[in-house]
């Protein structure tokens, strides 16, 4: 059984978008649940899909999942916790202050900061509270894709540091005193965290190259932070199947060739691997049935019929030549594509002639040093969260010295390393990017779902902050949303798999987008076996599955193209 | 020596580096402010967003803040307004609690910065 030895009280399961994390954490509660109750399952993920893959519609109050017996599952959701902790600032002060006064507080309680703080307070009041250690036999936490994951684990440790060194009395977190208070709970966030008795991540993976990387990375990542009780889980494992069936040949080596050369940093952690399997992942029947290795030969197979779609990426890129210039970014759920469909826009772009910046907001930073660019008029660019901290930092402070003393630029220095400044520079980085498609195309390969829709929150917030304050604002940010809102300008393509959970992600992304004002221009339905013409029996019957869910884009799309697994995809 | 207390309007913070462009008057006040408890005086700050309870707790504040929300900032010595609406330069500060700055040049918000 793969769940073998994963019985810590804390069970992190982190990696790639779309590697199956929030599938695997729920068999393994599942399976814990069989052996020792009650166990609490929980979601961090601000685009969580807990809900879906458990069948039940869940909140911030963890509810016991009907079936199976001593589950409980909660959703933490950051923009709900903020509301939350909003209210529970602002709400004793109503008749009190004026409605003026009231109505500026809330203002300033609907940024990221907020959310960050929302977020980690309904963590830590999890992970390092006694109440939930007392009350739950195991709690396993299916964690956000990848580079918000390390930055939620990073933060007990990173807020701490905070805590100790912030001398000057005022903080981004709050008022020092109350997070004082707090401070204990902090600590033992992070003891539980490096407690090899207590907790064990496990960094889950396919097995292909890339999303055996980004395990490699979030490990040495997670080992520097001295959290070091490691388990590799290998996902959609193909292997000694006997075919002469290109796709499933294509897919068995890389399976083979990736496992051969595992990253180094991968190597001394034990592994355990999950099969391949036709069915997605969704509903308890499913999750249970994760326990018996699937039965392939059990049932006839029924060929699918692939809806009628072009199968290649001509028509997005005829209608993204109608306009010369602007911003194309492709957004979805994590591990459905995007790199690649950015990649192959921004070439195709490219082999016209005309000048294109390709650039990525991921915060994994996978992505640009996967293409072999040979074209000079196609730049590569990534926004390096600790690239542009760095180059904010630095542009402050200078700006700021001769202007104010030597204590105050140390205080200044000091109130620049709270955790908002990253969320800031990075902002600032993208606004500059969006810029840039006045005179280019700007290819965008956004970050997964849940980290695009802060950015996107953020654009909000700071173009409400643009509308009162006009001072002081850089053209970048104060031209964004508009920008983002012209359809003329910004051209967004959802990319999706055609599997449940992508699809019905991409559409609440597609209905935030227009909440926003933006709308989406395209869709591609990435990595389809129906279109790959495979015959191998357990790839026909996933295939089969596919033609549901590409009706259901072809509902909504404007334009939707399907593109063919293929062995060289990125995730 | 006489306490001064800071009542500053709803703010994310009150450092002035959150936010899409630094706020240099609140970077520099927050070093008048350092540089004025350096120099022996007590000082208090509260943001309205997060410390709300310090202006429904003062009656002087409260009353203002009734009337018009945007008299903030308000600073007061021993409960008496002394400044509202902005924030004072070192200068004033040295003036009210007669302290003698030793005049480093050019510590104050003297240019104003445009947007790049």
């Amino acid at each position: 059984m793969w769940t073998d030895n994963l019985n810590s009280k804390y069970l992190f399961f982190t990696g790639k978008g779309g590697v199956g994390k929030t599938s695997l954490a729920c068999a393994a509660a599942i399976h814990l649940a069989s052996e020792a109750t009650p166990v609490l399952l929980v979601s961090t993920d601000p685009a969580s899909n807990l809900d879906e893959v458990l069948g039940r519609s869940l909140g911030a109050s963890p509810v016991e999942i009907e079936g199976v017996k001593g589950l409980f599952a909660a959703n933490l959701d950051p923009a709900a916790a903020a509301l939350t902790y909003r209210e529970r600032a602002v709400a004793p002060y109503r008749g009190l202050l004026p409605d003026a006064a009231i109505r500026s507080m809330e203002e300033q309680f609907s940024g990221s900061c907020t959310l960050e703080i929302a977020a980690f307070d309904e963590f830590t009041t999890l992970l390092g509270g006694t109440e939930t250690a007392a009350r739950y036999a195991h709690v396993v936490f299916d964690t956000a894709p990848t580079g918000h994951t390390l930055r939620l684990l990073a933060l007990p440790a990173a807020w701490t540091g905070f805590i100790d060194t912030n001398t000057s009395g005022m903080s981004c977190l709050g008022p020092l005193a109350a997070l004082k208070q707090q401070e204990a709970l902090y600590r033992s966030s992070l003891t539980a965290l490096r407690d090899e008795a207590r907790t064990t991540i496990v960094l889950v993976a396919r097995a292909d190259a890339a999303s055996l990387q980004e395990a490699a990375r979030a490990s040495l990542e997670l080992g520097a932070l001295g959290i070091c009780n490691q388990h590799l889980v290998v996902n959609g494992l193909v292997e000694r199947i006997s075919t002469t069936d290109q796709v499933a040949t294509a897919l068995q080596n890389r399976c083979s060739v990736a496992l051969a050369h595992l990253p180094d940093a991968l190597r001394d952690l034990p592994i355990s691997t999950v099969h391949l399997m036709s069915n997605p992942l969704v509903g308890l029947a499913a999750l249970q049935s994760l326990k018996t290795p699937d039965a392939v030969s059990l049932s006839p197979v029924t060929v699918g019929v692939l809806p009628e779609v072009p199968i290649s990426l001509d028509p997005l890129i005829d209608n993204l030549l109608r306009c010369n210039h602007g911003v194309i970014m492709t957004m979805g759920k994590g591990g459905v594509g995007k790199t690649t469909v950015a990649v192959k826009i921004a070439e195709s772009l490219a082999r016209t002639g005309a000048p294109v910046l390709l650039t990525t907001t991921d915060p994994a930073g996978r992505g640009t040093s996967l293409l072999n660019n040979e074209l000079n008029n196609l730049t590569i660019e990534r926004i390096d969260p600790t690239v542009e901290v760095q180059k904010y930092r630095d542009e402050v402070l200078a700006a700021s010295s001769g202007r104010i003393d030597e204590h105050g630029l140390a205080l200044l220095e000091e109130d620049l390393r709270s955790p908002c400044t990253e969320e800031i520079a990075v902002f600032r980085a993208f606004a500059t990017a969006v810029a840039r498609g006045n005179d280019h195309y700007v290819v965008i390969d956004t970050a997964p779902t849940g980290h695009t829709i802060l950015l996107m929150d953020a654009a909000e917030a700071y173009h409400r902050e643009v509308l009162r304050t006009q001072s002081e604002m850089p053209e970048s940010v104060r031209q964004l949303l508009p920008r983002l809102r012209d359809p003329e300008y910004t051209r967004v393509i959802l990319v999706t798999l055609p599997e449940p959970t992508p699809v019905h992600e991409a559409k609440e992304l597609h209905d935030d987008l227009q909440r926003a004002g933006i709308s989406s221009c395209a869709w591609v339905v990435n990595q389809s076996f129906l279109a790959s013409g495979t015959r191998e029996p357990l790839l026909l019957r996933k295939a089969s599955l596919e033609g549901r869910w590409i009706d259901e884009v072809l509902q909504v799309s404007p334009l939707t193209v399907v593109l063919p697994w293929s062995e060289g995809n990125l995730h | 020596m006489s306490k001064l207390k800071v009542y500053d309007p709803a703010m994310c913070c009150s450092t002035g580096v959150c936010g899409p462009q630094v706020d240099m008057t609140l970077v520099g006040f927050a070093a008048d402010l350092d540089w004025l408890k350096r120099q022996g005086v007590e000082v208090e700050r509260y943001n309205l967003s997060q410390q709300p309870a310090a202006f429904v707790a003062n009656s002087v504040v409260s009353e203002e803040v009734r009337r018009d929300i945007n008299v903030l900032p308000i600073l007061l010595v021993d409960d008496e307004i002394v400044c509202r609406g902005r924030y004072p330069l070192r200068t004033e500060l040295a003036d009210l609690f007669s302290i003698k700055d030793e005049g480093r040049p050019g510590l104050l918000r003297v240019i104003p910065q445009t947007g790049d």
